[in-house]
């Protein structure tokens, strides 16, 4: 045997077995393979550098191991002949088969390392299975007690296989027990969603009938559903018109109400229409030549009203219930039986889930435009008219209807808010006049009389509108001038805010809000006792305190009495410039911040590219990139990067940044270098918080000052003396 | 070999010699061998073996699930290939199946059609080899550890049953019923095992740490305690007086001729001991592993000029000289901890079965062709073995020739 050799076979083994790559280096072991070759003595000597390798606690080491015994243990029977008598410990080694020792880590090579053994102990068994006894056996062995599946390319050991079953029957359980809460709970509320999905159903039936309702319950007039009638064209086929007529009376469209503008909100064109004559008046239509051609449009628009509205705050609440409420916890069911698999109660569950979907779908369909929810204010004299309402306060808004829209609905109307104004049953007694007030009627004025105006107004041929018209406009000038006098009443006057309320509103939109403070409470007045501080005698029969002033001014607390501070912060001016610094995407930053973009730094003038158009800017980050390609980037945690490579066995590059950062540091390293700088550190995996702690409060002198203490303590408990208080203290 | 064959011829050496000479060859040539199988029956470990004496046959075998099979061991198939088939088995489908581990099994000494079999279902079952039905069943009120029935007894039918209680119950084959109780042990007695040599000597050993042997004539207790430090106060502490171990002692076994006795413990040691003066002949086997809660059973040689002795330790089954306690051999092949071994003594095999759920069978190699006969026919002969197994030949690719 020459020494020689045998040291080149050893350091061939070392070199890779410690090169922590996946596969082997196929020029080292075809080197190996030569010396191999020559006598069964080397092969021994192979035998045991392997062997030595293989209980290395190092994954790595033991995977390129394996390996190259498997490709020896391939070409040479002395080789398999060793192997084979200590398979036992072989196993042991690559397969973990005893439960006691555990592979080492990284975990990742060690599972490869566990299929590979696998894999390749099966293939053995097929070729060698025939001359090695105890390779039989021993695959016997694990066949039948470690219950290795050979077909299980994980070749997950009975363990694992059990935990797994664990996990799945926990699972099981968490599963059914579910199901028992969410099948108990749809007992529960199955009833509520039935009666609320009846409740939605007939009210949606209300507001909305269907055909079959129809012909139930005929001539039952349905008020305020308001069926929206966008487009009429007057044509001169008078044949269609009736037949239209006929046909909407027929399906019993009799009341016709048009949409009206949506701010006033008003239903005042709904009318009984008795005869055809007077719906063909109310129409707008002269004679029967005329034929009114409506084009229904198959979606419905739905608009709350006084008169729906319990109806459609009742669908409004259950339709809030539905959505927030059961329609989740349906679904949340259906999610718990599908994976439970209950058919019955998941076909119960998807019943559920279709009838809330439809009812929401149809509640959709009715496209319902609610009323802002303010509550209104109610009126005094409500046995006035029925046709005219309140509205609330709407101060210097103008209610707008596009022209295009006010042409189709016939109205040249605008509702101005002379009507409001008249129908807004305050009288002020101390209110300035004004032109709207002089415009509008009076408030006695009789409904029909009322209604005539209105008509007459709307009728774009009549005089009234174009009088209207005018009206609107001159009106408009004057709200504006009356609301810059009442500012100036306003700022002149103090201690009427009461009548500064009901002034008029366009103040109250300028005015700023300030916080409510004790120079508001007295403006104008002289503070009573601003800023004195009475300190009250001692009312005591013996002690009379040292002669002393009762009463202390503090200017400091009078002066806050009398002033105000006002922040003033300037007007929001938006930021019209975008940080486009180019990013990786290729993509400029389209951030919009003021000064410094969160991502990119300072923001720079610069080019189409992103780049920066002053030299001195890019110079400044040339250097600023510099920098931070020495210094190690923050997002890389060492520690994290070190866990994760030890995971999974793949080289991160966490050494190389904390060698850097130790030297940087300047600690006092040795400099020692790793050994095999090749392989996943697993000493650096094991360098989290817990493990140095540990080190700290298990260390061994610390430990022996803790005993020691201990047994002093305990010694104390036995001395003569130690409860007299001179013998305790030493 | 041939030495001896002519000696024989010429009548200088007695015809044991030669037996003897051969018979220790072949123990020591023992291995796992490719020859020799064993059906894989149990499913669970197999806690114990027995082979009958008369034919030397027939093999039976415990498992810890209750199973016990019985083997066919003889070879008639005229090829070197064999796998011991199992003729019949008591399996979990049987409605006489011990419902836990069988501990122990044994052949009726005189004769194969009966054999009797003791679990930790606390019952011990006498079954007809025939039917595999119990023709007796003694029910008992703890686990039943092992039985043993005295190999030579002529005029009596004694059943020794050690279990969890300290005393020791014999159970009469003849009337079918428990009629002895020794007392003296402290601890659950682990094993039991008569002498082969006198019929009315056991000796049982016991988780108390003493080996006792009984003289089952006499009423008053047991005729000595077999003490490690041979009487020597000085060395033992005050407890382990009279014990013969430090541990638990869980194997008993007499050699063939029935004048030593072989103990081990779980302070994995192995002893031997003069078993009519009950000294300890502080032969030195060293360490042995043993960490068997039960008992364990192990075996002697039978006719070898040194006899030897294979005991269980850890995952393999030493192979030591018993007189001079030296290890010859491990013999390695289970690949969990072994249980039982059983010495086959006309053919030198070796049975063992372990945790590991085989029983395998150790066959002594066989002899190669001297080299001096012919050389071109072992030439020959061992071409024709590397044709017959290609597996034996080295496979070096031409690739790595360069």
């Amino acid at each position: 045997m020459d020494g020689a050799k045998r040291d080149e076979l050893s350091n061939l083994v070392e070199e890779l077995t410690t090169s922590g790559n996946a596969d082997l280096n196929p020029s080292k072991m075809k080197a190996v393979k030569k010396i191999c070759k020559l006598s069964n003595v080397y092969i021994d000597h192979f035998y045991h550098l392997i062997m030595s390798q293989l209980s290395q606690d190092h994954c790595q080491i033991r995977l390129s191991a394996f390996q190259m015994a498997s490709e020896i243990f391939s070409r040479s029977h002395h080789f398999r002949l060793l192997l084979v008598a200590d398979l036992q410990h072989f196993l042991e080694l690559t397969m973990e088969t005893d439960t006691e020792q555990p592979l080492p880590p990284p975990k990742e090579i060690a599972r490869k390392l566990r299929r590979l053994a696998v894999q390749t102990l099966q293939s053995w068994q097929g070729t060698y299975g025939d001359a090695y006894k105890k390779l039989v056996v021993g695959y016997h062995f694990l066949k039948k007690v470690k219950k290795v599946d050979f077909e299980d390319v994980d070749a997950r050991t009975l363990a694992e296989r059990r935990r797994q079953e664990e996990k799945q029957e926990r699972l099981r359980r968490i599963y059914i027990e579910k199901m028992d809460k969410a099948k108990q709970e749809m007992e529960e509320t199955c009833s509520e969603i039935e009666k609320n999905l009846t409740e939605l159903n007939s009210c949606m039936d209300l507001l909305m009938p269907t055909l079959s309702n129809f012909h139930l319950c005929d001539l039952e007039p349905l008020p305020n559903s308001a069926h929206p009638v966008d487009d009429i064209k007057i044509r001169s086929s008078s044949v269609s018109g009736h037949e239209l007529n006929a046909d909407r009376k027929e399906i019993g469209y009799k009341d016709m109400k048009l949409e009206e503008d949506e701010e006033e909100g008003r239903s005042d064109w709904e009318e009984e229409v008795p005869d055809e004559n007077v719906a063909l008046r109310s129409a707008g239509l002269l004679s029967h030549k005329y034929s009114l051609e409506l084009n229904v449009p198959t979606e419905m628009k739905l608009q709350e009203t006084d008169d729906n509205e319990a109806v459609i705050n009742t669908m409004r609440d259950l339709h809030r219930l539905l959505t927030t409420k059961h329609r989740p916890a349906v679904q949340s069911w259906i999610q718990v039986f599908t994976k439970v698999g209950d058919e019955h109660l998941l076909r119960r569950a998807l019943d559920y889930k279709s009838s809330v979907d439809t009812a929401l779908k149809r509640h959709e369909g009715l496209h319902i435009c609610y009323r802002s929810r303010q509550r209104r204010v109610v009126r005094a004299d409500d046995t006035d008219d029925e046709d005219f309402e309140e509205v609330p306060e709407k101060e210097g808004y103008e209610p707008h209807i596009p022209a295009h829209l006010r042409a189709e609905y016939g109205l040249e109307p605008l509702p101005s808010t002379s009507f409001s104004v008249a129908f807004q049953m305050h009288p002020q007694p101390d209110e300035k006049p004004s032109i709207s007030r002089a415009a509008n009627a009076p408030a006695t004025i009789s409904a029909s009389h009322r209604r005539r105006i209105r008509e007459e107004e709307q009728d774009p041929t009549c005089a009234a509108a174009t009088l209207k018209v005018l009206k609107k406009s001159l009106q408009q000038s004057a709200s504006s001038s009356s609301a810059c006098a009442g500012l100036e009443q306003g700022q002149g006057t103090t201690g009427t805010a009461e009548q500064q309320a009901e002034d008029t509103g366009g103040q109250k939109a300028i005015a700023p809000v300030v916080p409510f403070g004790l120079d508001l409470f007295y403006w104008g007045e002289e503070q009573p006792s601003s800023g004195k501080i009475i300190k009250s005698a001692s009312q005591h029969q013996f002690w009379v305190p040292h002669e002393m002033e009762e009463e202390v001014e503090n200017e400091e607390l009078s002066a806050q009495g009398k002033s105000r501070y006002i922040t003033f912060a300037g007007s929001f001016q938006p930021v019209q410039h975008t940080c486009r610094a180019p990013m990786p995407s290729g993509t400029l930053c389209q951030r919009q911040d003021r000064v410094k973009c969160p991502f990119h730094g300072l923001i720079i003038p610069r080019d189409e590219c992103g780049n920066p158009t002053n030299p001195e800017d890019a110079a400044h980050m040339m250097e600023e990139k510099r920098k931070k390609r020495e210094q190690q980037p923050d997002w890389q945690d060492t520690e994290l990067m070190r866990e994760i490579e030890a995971a999974t066995g793949e080289d991160l590059g966490s050494s190389r940044s904390y060698g850097k950062g130790k030297m940087g540091k300047g600690s006092k390293g040795k400099g020692k270098k790793m050994k095999y700088p090749n392989l996943t550190d697993l000493k650096q995996s094991s360098n989290t918080s817990r493990f140095r702690l540990e080190k700290k409060v298990f260390n061994k002198s610390s430990m022996r000052r803790v005993t020691e203490v201990m047994n002093k303590m305990d010694r104390k408990k036995h001395d003569k003396f130690s409860n007299q208080f001179n013998y305790a203290l030493n | 070999m041939l030495s001896f064959l002519t000696a024989r011829q010429n009548g200088v050496d007695g015809p044991i010699r030669l037996r003897r000479a051969e018979s220790t060859r072949r123990v020591l040539s023992l291995e796992l061998n490719h020859d020799r199988d064993v059906a894989r029956v149990h499913g669970n470990g197999v806690n114990t073996i027995d082979i009958e004496a008369i034919e030397g046959r027939y093999m039976l075998s415990g498992g810890s699930d209750g199973v016990i099979v019985v083997y066919d061991l003889e070879n008639n198939s005229k090829k070197p290939q064999y796998t011991c088939k199992a003729i019949c088995t008591v399996g979990r489908s049987s409605r006489h199946v011990h419902k836990f581990s069988v501990e122990t099994v044994q052949w009726y000494p005189h004769d194969t059609g009966m054999f009797i079999s003791s679990s930790f279902d606390k019952t011990m079952k006498v079954w007809d080899t025939e039917t595999l039905k119990p023709a007796e069943v003694f029910q008992f009120e703890g686990n039943v550890y092992c039985h043993h029935m005295s190999p030579l007894a002529r005029k009596h039918a004694l059943i020794a049953v050690g279990t969890k209680d300290p005393k020791v119950q014999l159970c009469d084959l003849k009337s079918g019923s428990r009629s002895h109780v020794l007392q003296g042990h402290k601890g659950e007695v682990l094993s039991v095992r008569w002498s082969p040599r006198y019929e009315h000597i056991l000796a049982t050993a016991s988780a108390d740490s003493r080996v006792r042997v009984w003289d089952v004539r006499r009423a008053s207790g047991s005729l000595f305690n077999l003490d490690q430090h041979n009487g020597d106060k000085s060395k033992a502490s005050s407890e382990a007086v009279n014990a013969a171990h430090d541990g638990r002692v869980n194997g008993l076994c007499f050699t063939y001729d029935g004048l030593y006795l072989l103990t081990t413990g779980t302070d994995d040691r192995v002893r031997l001991w003069n078993s009519a003066t009950g000294e300890n002949t502080l032969v030195n086997y060293g360490k042995v592993v043993n960490e068997s809660r039960k008992g364990l059973k192990f075996s002697v040689s039978k006719g070898c000029s040194p006899e030897f002795m294979f005991v269980p330790s850890g995952s393999s089954v030493a192979m030591y000289a018993v007189h001079t306690g030296e290890l010859v051999t491990m013999l390695n092949g289970h690949y969990n901890s072994v249980d039982c071994c059983e010495f086959h003594p006309d053919y030198q095999e070796l049975y063992s079965g372990g945790k590991d759920c085989n029983i395998l069978a150790w066959v002594p190699l066989l002899r190669h062709p001297d080299v001096e006969d012919e050389g071109s026919t072992a030439a020959s002969q061992s071409a024709a073995q590397s044709a017959v197994n290609p597996a034996f030949e080295d496979a070096w690719s031409s690739s790595d020739e360069d």
